[in-house]
């Protein structure tokens, strides 16, 4: 497999993925506000701009991050790069350079995609509020993971097509469990106080609400939610899960067997699973979950660093 | 029966006019191999037919068969309109057009080897040699090489239209270095058979599937290293080429892997491409890129698109190129008159398809024909291609004509002259209208050559002038196509 072909397919399953987790959280942050006081807003919408990492821009153009303010921007906005609109765009423009190397129905599929997304009208929409939007790109989504698992056939590049795809979402569970565990516990506390709805909707914008349900048959507490979202070894969404499943992307590409590894990638992918199995929660919250997180955050970054020194890029032979 | 029924509902007041129409004989009358078509869409009415245009239509956006323009500075992403009334080509004038074609190309394959080669041609004066040698696309460069099997011509896509009296086939130009197209053939038949399956039951249409397969066959037999396991691989400049939605069709299609430029890289003569395992040798290129950009070390030094070191590996015969370098010297404008020349030179015989009469403007008496019957002619730039660089005498106002008299005059060797020529029309639908019009077409067959006998496709693209009256065919000039059908029997 060429490496650009490679690289591609990595890049396209992260940009799909990203518009899909953006999507979800939009949605679910939206209606959890509708059954809450106006004076809370300020406070609730933030944080989705910061997970983004996109405070500044979005400081150029809005004043107050409200709800209208802030869907615009994450959804529509072709002037930002982590705008939902933007990443179907890229993940599309990613598929078009590879369209010989993936199955005509994917193609056709994200081609559909995106052509849906471009005939929204951001007005319309933002008058409607963003549940239907969000709820085409969450299906789009799906959709696409359905058709390539059905028509790829599971070689090299679907492993690419994975590793982008969990690697991404490691990170973005890992930002919105930083950024809500932020939001609520650094709030002035007049503001702050056991604030359940707010975690019942990070729950739900993963979709994992009953399944903490059904584990802890307990109230909604903030360190039980971090738990799950960070270390549950089966829940789609966890760090870990998503971790094991680029680890075991990994190997397949490279053929490693369990207990060694190949590259820095799979060293640091090995490390960070050890972490994710053995740590205890309590003792993450002791240490601070922000600096775990940030950690956490700063290895998924190397090993994406290290899969494209690896695969995707060459040093020229003099 | 077809000759009593009026024109009506789809049809219109459709007028067959002055030109050959490749439909009616006359008015009301269908030639016969039109005739059970022709009753099929006279029954329709404009709606149902619309809903079938649009079907097609999204068919083609969904699975992004678009081209790219850039005229508007942006590169906005186009279909290619795509008209649903097929033209159909009797089964006994398809296999003259056939002959005359493989004729052609044997011949352009000779003049190349020649040219690059011993150089007979010069010596026997058949052609002048400095006509030859002040190409654009001459390429001094690859004279000696030896091309793997003696191929330069591995496929041509050669323009043909209609005499407008005689009906006759004749060729309009020569595309030998790398012609664009074949994958709206595949696709219209596809669309096609998908959106008006009931147009094919009437009737039996040769297949044309096959091409990929033809032309992955000749790219295996050029194998450096002999074999059957070739590397192959397709050169695309890139996603914002205009063909590239083609290139990935045919990578597909063939099963070889689609790189650009930066995918390859020359080691010690050897052409390898980067993949995730290290870097692998490729045998064949089939490269969609142009000569110009092919190499920055032999060519264009600016050029992003090509492989540093890609020409040495060629001329070490490490690699194979198709098509080869230099090509463009058989489809110069200019060249495009001494074709016939060729065919007796080379091979002995007349040719079996007619040119279209032609002034050289590098000749005085023809240049002085040129310059005093600008406005009833068409004056062609030698070295473009797309409908670039060309004036359409009966429709230019007087500025752009002095414009060109000044061109030409400063620079005759880059123009050829021909008259107008009224191309056929074949009934196609206008959205505009609401019903179906005459518009002018063209014929471009593509013909794979692996070195003993010539494989044409049946029928080829057909580009129709969708606008009323245009005779520009050019899809980057508001042309369209249709699907062409080559019956196996006459009608």
């Amino acid at each position: 497999m060429l490496s650009r072909i490679a690289e591609s397919l990595f890049w396209l399953s992260r940009y799909i993925e990203r518009a899909e987790y953006t999507a979800r959280i939009l949605d679910v942050n939206f209606h959890t506000l509708l059954e809450q006081s106006k004076d809370r807003y300020r406070l609730r919408w933030e944080p989705l701009i910061v997970m983004a990492g996109e405070e500044e821009r979005f400081r150029q153009t809005y004043g107050e991050a409200d709800a209208r303010a802030v869907f615009e921007f994450l959804a529509f906005r072709q002037d930002n790069p982590s705008s939902i609109v933007q990443c179907v765009a890229k993940a599309r423009e990613n598929a078009r350079t590879i369209r010989d190397c993936i199955s005509r129905e994917m193609w056709e599929d994200l081609n559909g995609l995106y052509f849906t997304v471009n005939r929204f009208n951001p007005a319309e929409e933002m008058e409607a509020g963003p549940h239907r939007f969000c709820d085409a790109i969450r299906f789009g989504s799906h959709r696409f993971h359905g058709v390539t698992d059905a028509t790829l056939p599971h070689d090299e590049g679907w492993e690419f097509l994975r590793i982008g795809w969990f690697i991404e979402r490691a990170e973005m569970t890992a930002r919105l469990v930083d950024v809500q565990y932020h939001n609520l516990y650094d709030a002035p506390s007049e503001i702050s106080g056991p604030d359940n709805h707010q975690w019942m909707a990070v729950l739900k914008s993963v979709g994992a609400y009953e399944a903490y349900h059904r584990k802890y048959h307990a109230a909604i507490e903030a360190e039980k939610v971090a738990e799950m979202l960070i270390m549950h070894p089966l829940h789609p969404r966890s760090i870990r899960f998503s971790m094991t499943e680029v680890q075991s992307g990994l190997r397949a590409i490279s053929g490693t067997s369990a207990g060694s590894y190949a590259n820095e990638a799979e060293r640091l992918t090995g490390k960070v699973l050890e972490r994710l199995r053995y740590d205890r929660i309590d003792e993450i919250f002791k240490l601070g979950l922000h600096s775990y997180l940030t950690e956490m955050l700063e290895m998924c970054g190397s090993i994406g660093e290290d899969i494209a020194r690896s695969y995707f890029y060459y040093a020229v032979v003099a | 029966m077809p000759s009593q029924m009026p024109l009506q509902g789809l049809f219109g007041d459709y007028k067959t006019g002055t030109f050959y129409d490749e439909m009616f004989s006359g008015p009301d009358e269908p030639r016969p191999h039109y005739a059970k078509i022709f009753q099929k869409l006279s029954k329709m009415v404009p709606a149902q037919f619309e809903e079938r245009r649009q079907h097609a239509d999204f068919s083609f956006l969904l699975q992004g068969i678009t081209f790219t323009v850039y005229s508007d500075g942006r590169g906005t992403e186009r279909l290619f309109p795509f008209d649903l009334i097929p033209r159909i080509i009797p089964n006994a004038e398809w296999q003259r057009i056939d002959r005359g074609l493989s004729q052609r190309v044997v011949a352009l394959n000779l003049f190349l080897q020649d040219v690059y080669g011993k150089q007979r041609i010069f010596a026997d004066r058949q052609i002048p040699r400095a006509l030859v040698y002040s190409c654009k696309h001459f390429m001094r460069e690859v004279i000696g090489i030896e091309v793997p099997r003696g191929i330069h011509t591995h496929i041509c896509g050669i323009d043909l239209i209609r005499d407008s009296k005689t009906g006759e086939f004749c060729v309009l130009e020569d595309n030998v270095r790398t012609p664009s197209g074949i994958s709206y053939v595949l696709e219209n038949r596809a669309v096609m058979m998908r959106t008006f399956p009931e147009a094919f039951q009437a009737y039996e249409v040769l297949p044309v599937n096959h091409y990929p397969a033809e032309l992955a066959r000749i790219l295996r037999s050029l194998n450096p290293r002999g074999g059957d396991d070739a590397q192959i691989v397709l050169l695309t400049p890139g996603i914002y080429n205009s063909a590239y939605f083609e290139h990935s069709f045919l990578a597909q299609q063939m099963g070889i892997e689609l790189v650009e430029g930066r995918d390859l890289i020359v080691d010690g003569g050897i052409v390898y491409m980067k993949t995730i395992h290290g870097l692998k040798r490729v045998d064949v290129i089939y490269r969609r890129v142009d000569d110009e950009f092919l190499d920055s070390l032999t060519f264009r030094p600016d050029s992003v698109l090509g492989v540093p070191g890609l020409m040495g590996a060629y001329r070490a015969g490490n690699v194979a190129l198709a098509n080869a370098v230099g090509n463009g010297v058989a489809d110069d404008k200019a060249i495009y008159a001494y074709v016939p020349t060729f065919i007796r030179y080379y091979l002995g015989e007349d040719p079996i398809l007619r040119s279209v009469d032609t002034y050289l403007c590098s000749r005085r008496e023809d240049l002085a024909y040129v310059v005093e019957h600008l406005p009833e002619l068409v004056v062609k730039a030698v070295g473009e291609s797309g409908g670039y660089g060309m004036l359409m005498g009966p429709t230019a106002d007087r500025d752009r004509i002095d414009e060109f008299k000044r061109r030409i005059l400063a620079d005759p060797r880059n123009y050829i002259a021909q008259h107008v020529l009224p191309l056929s029309r074949v009934p196609s639908f206008d959205p505009a209208l609401g019903c179906i019009a005459g518009r002018h077409v063209d014929l471009r067959p593509y013909c794979l050559y692996d070195g003993e006998k010539v494989t044409i496709v049946p029928g080829g693209l057909t580009r129709v002038a969708l606008q009323e009256g245009s005779l520009v065919v050019n899809s980057s000039q508001g042309g369209g196509s249709k699907d062409t059908w080559v019956l196996y029997g006459d009608e």
